[in-house]
């Protein structure tokens, strides 16, 4: 009786209700959409960043990281072929990458510019797919002397693919290197500054301009991202005189979108639940003041304080109720419009491509936006409800 | 108070405050009431009938004086007891019907029954029963804005009566009614009266409603000016 009771007290004045559904619903589109597309933003750009650049760990030789500010070199992998044979042995690996960070100056002749290489080996680095060519091709297989070049570095030196440039930089023991290598393309990865200073080259031109048989770091890819600590634990245990990195450790920029979505997120559902408080509480305390007389009458004939209070708290379940599932159902199917709808967002700052708008429809994401609703909706009916309960019922009845 | 008395009130007085202007509604009352009577409150507007139904329905308590209902002295009882005593031992009638207008007329019936926690199967029969005795089996379904005045005050009497009390309240109970529907429900209510033995208060100024009683108690500004049968106290 109860329930019932609520449910068609809600439906008594249809267009107060409907418009205070409306604001709820609103509010449960507006955390399913946005949660939706951080969610979804999250884990694109978590696996961009891990499969494409700084894979899921990154192991190097014991004492790397005290060093590597100074001489990243002097605490390089010897024997990086026995290591990533032993890692690869794990069916949840994917597979490993060699790499070596150096800078520089390179040349055209004319002009230097500083610049930040990354030694890959080509078949691996062509697997990450982290870059997109805008001229000429990717790095061969077994040309240790060809090189890509970042966009903004080729508009600076004015290079195009079949020129020859000059890299310069120094070597494992101190001493100055230099040797000519060829453009074989030109990339982005959609960073500015990064295109401007970037240069990719294969490795084993790496070692020879360092004149070393090193690797700095060996990249780990897994199938699964959930897998990164328990495989870290694997490779830990398993291999000696290594330390390891996880993807979390090496990502900066990843946490501070997280932290700045999470803290926009935060807001919205404040902003959100402040609306919905007051329109749930707006419509249950004018009903309250409508059925005084009623709520006299329902006293009268003996119903306790404490169940008119029930009464009321469940008017404002059931408007919660009604406007979560409302708001879920126009919600889920918003995002599913916006997912098929191809919908491309601008670049967001310091990025040079734009990206599709996707939203992410993720429990956690769906169960948020309901529990709003319907904790909102039940807490904004408290203060009608307890209003309710206190009147007197002789005033109530409106017999003095 | 006798043992066949249902009511007493002693030196009971009730003062209401409007801002800095204070008006008694009683002042000393004193009456028993026997159970079984059909009694009416006669008096003209502003003499304190409500505020003594009021008083007897412990929908309001007095300043002074003492309230015995049912053997249980209401004066001294916690509000929290007095909804149960409302519940189970009281019915009351209203001038405007006061049906809660989301339910049927089956359901405003069912309502109390609710409250005291009578089976389903119980609850449907007692239901059904006093819906049939005031004549209204056929608009059971009905909700209160379906119904004609005569047909809501019946759904009333339904309500009140269906706890099975043993005295109900009725405010006014023909007021909102045209002469014959209020013939009619008079009707009902004495005969419901002689053939429950439960105890009949109401509060009227209506000649007809008061000729149709077995006692009366006339009151003027707040006293009780007489009661045409020995039983003031």
């Amino acid at each position: 009786m109860l329930i019932k009771l609520a449910f068609r007290n809600v439906l008594r004045n249809g267009r107060r209700s409907a418009i205070t559904l409306t604001v709820i619903v609103f509010g449960a589109v507006g955390l399913i959409l946005f949660g939706g597309y951080k969610a979804r933003t999250f884990w694109g750009l978590r696996e961009s960043t891990i499969r494409g650049r700084i894979g899921h760990l990154q192991v190097y030789k014991e004492g790397y990281s005290k060093a590597q500010s100074q001489k990243p070199m002097e605490y390089a992998l010897d024997d990086a072929a026995s290591i990533r044979k032993q890692i690869e042995r794990d069916p949840r690996v994917k597979m490993t990458a060699a790499q070596i960070t150096l800078m520089g100056l390179v040349s055209n002749g004319e002009k230097s510019e500083t610049f930040i290489a990354t030694a890959v080996e080509p078949p691996k680095d062509r697997a990450m797919n982290n870059q997109k060519i805008t001229a000429g091709d990717d790095l061969p297989d077994n040309e240790s002397d060809a090189v890509m070049i970042g966009k903004g570095l080729a508009e600076s030196l004015h290079v195009k693919p079949g020129d020859y440039l000059t890299i310069m930089t120094t070597t494992v023991a101190g001493s100055l290197n230099a040797m000519d290598v060829r453009v074989a393309g030109i990339f982005t990865i959609g960073v500015k500054e990064y295109d401007d200073r970037a240069i990719k080259m294969p490795i084993a031109g790496a070692q020879t301009l360092l004149q070393t048989k090193k690797v700095e770091k060996l990249l780990v890819f897994l199938n699964n991202t959930d897998d990164t600590s328990a495989v870290h634990q694997t490779i830990n245990r398993n291999v000696h005189g290594i330390e390891i990195k996880e993807w979390s450790e090496l990502a900066p920029f990843y946490h501070q979108v997280v932290a700045l979505y999470n803290g926009i997120f935060g807001f919205l559902g404040i902003v959100v639940f402040a609306i919905v408080v007051f329109s749930v509480a707006n419509t249950i305390l004018m009903s309250v003041f409508e059925r005084t007389r009623e709520i006299g009458t329902l006293m009268a004939i003996g119903t306790t304080r404490g169940r008119l209070r029930t009464m009321f708290v469940a008017e404002g379940v059931s408007i919660g109720v009604i406007g979560g599932v409302l708001g879920l159902t126009i919600g889920a199917l918003l995002a599913f419009a916006i997912n098929k709808g191809n919908v491309m967002l601008p670049p967001p700052p310091g990025y040079t491509t734009g990206y599709r708008l996707q939203i992410m429809l993720q429990p956690a994401v769906l169960i948020t936006a309901f529990l709003v609703s319907f904790v909102t909706a039940t807490i904004s009916s408290i203060v009608p409800a307890l209003k309710a309960s206190r009147m007197k019922i002789v005033d109530a009845l409106g017999h003095i | 108070m006798t043992s066949n008395d249902v009511i007493a009130l002693d030196g009971v007085s009730k003062t209401y405050k409007f801002g800095k202007i204070r008006v008694r509604a009683l002042e000393d009352v004193t009456l028993t009431i026997g159970r079984g009577d059909f009694i009416a409150i006669a008096g003209p507007s502003g003499s304190g009938k409500t505020t003594l139904l009021n008083l007897i329905g412990c929908i309001d308590k007095p300043d002074a004086g003492r309230i015995v209902i049912d053997d249980v002295d209401v004066t001294r009882t916690p509000l929290h007891r007095l909804s149960t005593l409302r519940l189970n031992t009281l019915g009351f009638i209203f001038q405007t019907f006061n049906l809660i207008p989301v339910l049927s007329a089956y359901e405003n019936v069912e309502y109390p029954l609710i409250l005291q926690n009578v089976s389903p199967r119980q609850r449907d029969a007692r239901v059904r029963r006093w819906l049939d005795e005031v004549g209204l089996a056929d608009q059971w379904k009905q909700r209160p804005d379906q119904l004609s005045g005569g047909q809501r005050q019946r759904v009333a009497i339904a309500r009140a009566m269906v706890t099975e009390p043993k005295l109900v309240l009725a405010d006014e109970p023909t007021a909102n009614l045209d002469s014959e529907t209020a013939t009619r429900i008079l009707d009902l209510l004495a005969e419901i009266n002689s053939r429950t033995g439960c105890t009949f208060v109401f509060s009227t100024h209506d000649a007809s409603l008061i000729a149709r009683a077995q006692q009366i108690v006339r009151i003027k500004d707040g006293h009780i000016h007489d009661v045409d049968a020995a039983r003031a106290a």
